[in-house]
């Protein structure tokens, strides 16, 4: 066993508004650059739709992540010859397009344009050529439901599902996914970069663009499934989400996080098993996938584990922070959270607690139990998404999240509370008063628990005093 | 001697050899931030696989063809029963065919990089300079596979192994014909400026790819430092 510390972040769709705030302070402090400015390191896709880049979860057309080649783990893409062969033209690589083709307004024109008899206008330009452009997609160009009923057709989330049902009004459903890097425990982009630009960090686990080593040879990008490598097109270079690991390293957790309005997403550590990644990654079916996944994540309340991840150099604040994982207790002890299309095979560590949503028809009280599959969002999709189509976790974390609701309710409203709901769902009440109090009360210190980087014992830090920073730069 | 032949055919090659390994050098340590392919398919994907694939098999295949045929010497061909006829006429047929792929990557290329309005408004200026002075090298040295006619393994050939092992004789260049003079001159001028193009990812060409570890992991060096501490 080879223990590893990784951080991770889980979701709560259910309480996610769709405000994009958290895409804000993301774009304006790692993308707010020529060459980036397409780029969202963070972005919150309205579902169903296509997303951004379109239709980045078909595979099929996209060649992202790994497949199982009889029972050896291949990239999707295909191997080194094929990468070799092809290195001067990327068949798998997505146009800017596929994002969208980044524009701007010229407001001087309102300010100097002479007295008409009309109001001045101005008009959308390319920021790539500086010429007029028409408008026909951006990001969030499917936000609330937009064109979705030109564009729902290619959500790749509705299979096995009649999609003309769920596009007519009186079926539809809806809710945001908001998307980053997955800091992936089996990156794709890691093992399609020719130059060995893209890394790991063994400390933490940040998946990081060396920019003095990307060569520009774009594999990552669409090697990617979840289509988080952006190419800038002005260096010529690939870049990713950094975790904001400046402000990680000091502690602080990321800003989307951070500024998050619906205080949806919790930041924290987790211990996994190094040695048996690739087993995991090559589970036989792509449902195996995330039971595998689970399985490798290390209990790191287990004195085994706590002991031979102290001997194995896992910092002792990193370990500290690992027992008190909120992202430990969502994905492992209470099973609320899903990671993303675990069949990418990337393993993938951000991860999501599925949204609850109205109840599409009226019921009786006493079929409440399987209320969950009356929901506007067919489990199917969600499972889809989540869990490669395995609709028990699904149901698991849904039934568990009304389970709270119901419980709390009871006793709060009618003062009487309602044991047997948890019963049904595998839950006591001390567990649910820890559930409530990270979902429903979200406080910052239970949201987000990071130990700072450790800081080297013989270091003098009164010499280093005033050495980094941006010195003459500014 | 005659003293324009050893300005053009011994003073000029080695300044831009120089600048060629002097200007690597010094741009690998001090821009590694701009060493790169400099890819423009995400601006514009369907223009560029033609050309680009084109170009490339072309080149290099010409590059391994120019680097077997000048640098080793007949001698050792005979070696092996290939006679300098035979040398010729394989020099002859295949440089036809990969300076032709060439020569079409490099027009298809530069019409995209000219007519292209993404492209061009990414594009520099030294990226046009870089494409057109391959494409009058390209372009010179398909002229001369057809039109040349013109044994190069007794004049050309050792000139240039006379400059590589630091004993030029310019004076082999005399006989040898204006196109060729042309195609060698402009070639040294684009060794020279190479290290200050996009030229550089040549040599970035990855290698180590087919050996790797798929993953990698990079510890924070100062962390090593702090293990190693605790166990001492
Ligand atoms: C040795 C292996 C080589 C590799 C792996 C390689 C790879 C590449 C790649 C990935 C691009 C970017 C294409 C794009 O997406 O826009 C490119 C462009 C280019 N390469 Fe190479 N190359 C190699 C050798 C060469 C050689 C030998 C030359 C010429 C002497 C050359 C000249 C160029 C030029 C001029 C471009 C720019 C084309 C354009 O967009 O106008 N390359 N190369
Ligand atoms: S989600 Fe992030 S870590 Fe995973 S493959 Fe994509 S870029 Fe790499
Ligand atoms: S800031 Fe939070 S609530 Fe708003 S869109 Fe982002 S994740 Fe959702």
């Amino acid at each position: 066993m080879k223990i590893r510390a990784q951080y991770a972040m889980v979701l709560n769709l259910d309480k996610c508004i769709g405000c994009h705030t958290c895409s804000i302070p993301c774009k304006n402090v790692w993308t707010n650059r020529d060459g980036a400015e397409y780029m969202w390191f963070n972005n919150v896709e309205c579902k169903p739709g296509i997303g951004y880049p379109k239709k980045w979860e078909n595979q099929e057309i996209h060649k992202g992540g790994w497949h199982l080649n009889g029972d050896t783990l291949q990239l999707k893409a295909g191997g080194r010859i094929h990468k070799g062969l092809n290195i001067f033209h990327n068949p798998d690589l997505p146009v800017i397009d596929d994002y969208y083709e980044p524009w701007n307004y010229d407001y001087a024109r309102l300010i100097e344009s002479p007295k008409r008899k009309h109001q001045p206008s101005v008009r959308p330009h390319s920021r790539l050529t500086g010429k007029p452009i028409d408008l026909k997609w951006g990001p969030n160009w499917e936000d609330d439901l937009a064109g979705l009923g030109e564009t729902g057709a290619g959500d790749a989330n509705f299979k096995n599902l009649e999609i003309a049902t769920y596009l007519q009004f009186r079926n539809v459903f809806m809710f945001w996914l908001p998307r980053l890097c997955e800091h992936c425990l089996n990156p794709a982009c890691v093992a399609s970069c020719p130059s060995g630009a893209l890394y790991k960090r063994e400390e933490d686990g940040i998946v990081l663009v060396d920019q003095e080593r990307c060569r520009g040879w774009r594999y990552c990008v669409s090697g990617c499934p979840y289509k988080k490598v952006y190419f800038n097109w002005k260096t010529g270079r690939a870049e990713k989400c950094i975790f904001c690991y400046p402000r990680v390293e000091a502690g602080l957790t990321t800003l989307c996080a951070h500024s998050c309005v619906g205080r949806i997403r919790y930041v924290g550590v987790l211990l996994y098993d190094l040695d048996r990644i690739a087993e995991t990654a090559a589970a036989p079916s792509d449902q195996d996938v995330y039971p595998a996944h689970l399985d490798i994540l290390l209990d790191p309340n287990d004195p085994d584990i706590e002991r031979a991840a102290a001997s194995q150099g896992i910092a002792p604040n990193m370990l500290a922070a690992a027992k008190k994982s909120p992202v430990y207790a969502l994905i492992k002890d209470w099973r609320l959270a899903l990671p993303l299309h675990p069949e990418f095979r990337t393993l993938p560590m951000v991860w999501y607690v599925p949204p609850l949503s109205p109840v599409s028809r009226q019921i009786d009280p006493s079929q409440e139990a399987d209320a969950i599959d009356r929901m506007r969002i067919p489990i199917t999709y969600l499972a889809n998404l989540l869990t490669a189509g395995d609709e028990a976790p699904v149901r698991m974390a849904l039934q568990r999240l009304a389970a709270v609701r119901r419980y709390m309710r009871t006793q709060r409203v009618e003062k009487q509370a309602d044991t047997g709901v948890l019963d049904a769902v595998g839950l006591d009440e001390e567990t649910v008063a820890k559930i409530y109090r990270l979902l429903a009360l979200a406080r910052l210190e239970d949201r987000f628990v990071l130990p700072t980087k450790s800081v080297v014992q013989d270091e003098d830090s009164y010499a280093r005093q005033g050495c980094c920073g941006f010195g003459e730069a500014l | 001697m005659d003293l324009s032949y050893t300005l053009v055919f011994t003073v000029f090659p080695y300044l831009c050899l120089t600048t060629f390994v002097v200007g690597h050098s010094y741009r690998y340590v001090t821009d590694r931030y701009a060493w790169n392919a400099r890819s423009s398919q995400l601006l514009d994907n369907k223009s560029l696989r033609w050309g680009t694939v084109l170009f490339h098999l072309g080149i290099i295949l010409t590059f391994l063809g120019h680097a077997g045929g000048l640098l080793i010497p007949q001698k050792y061909y005979d070696l092996f029963g290939i006679t300098s006829q035979m040398h010729l006429a394989i020099a002859h047929w295949m440089g036809e065919v990969v300076g032709i792929a060439a020569l079409a990557g490099c027009l298809l290329l530069l019409r995209r990089r000219l007519t292209n309005d993404r492209v061009r408004a990414a594009g520099s200026v030294n990226d046009l300079i870089t494409l057109g002075g391959l494409t009058l090298v390209v372009a010179g040295g398909v002229y001369n596979v057809f039109f040349g006619n013109y044994n190069v393994l007794d004049s050309v050939a050792p000139w240039i192994r006379g400059i590589v092992f630091f004993s030029p004789e310019p004076e082999l260049m005399r006989p040898v014909p204006l196109g060729f003079k042309i195609h060698v001159t402009l070639a040294w001028a684009l060794l020279g400026f190479s290290p200050f193009s996009r030229l550089v990812h040549i040599w970035s060409a990855p290698v180590f790819y087919f050996f790797r570890n798929p993953i990698l992991f990079r510890r924070n060096p100062e962390l090593t430092r702090k293990v190693v501490d605790s166990r001492s």
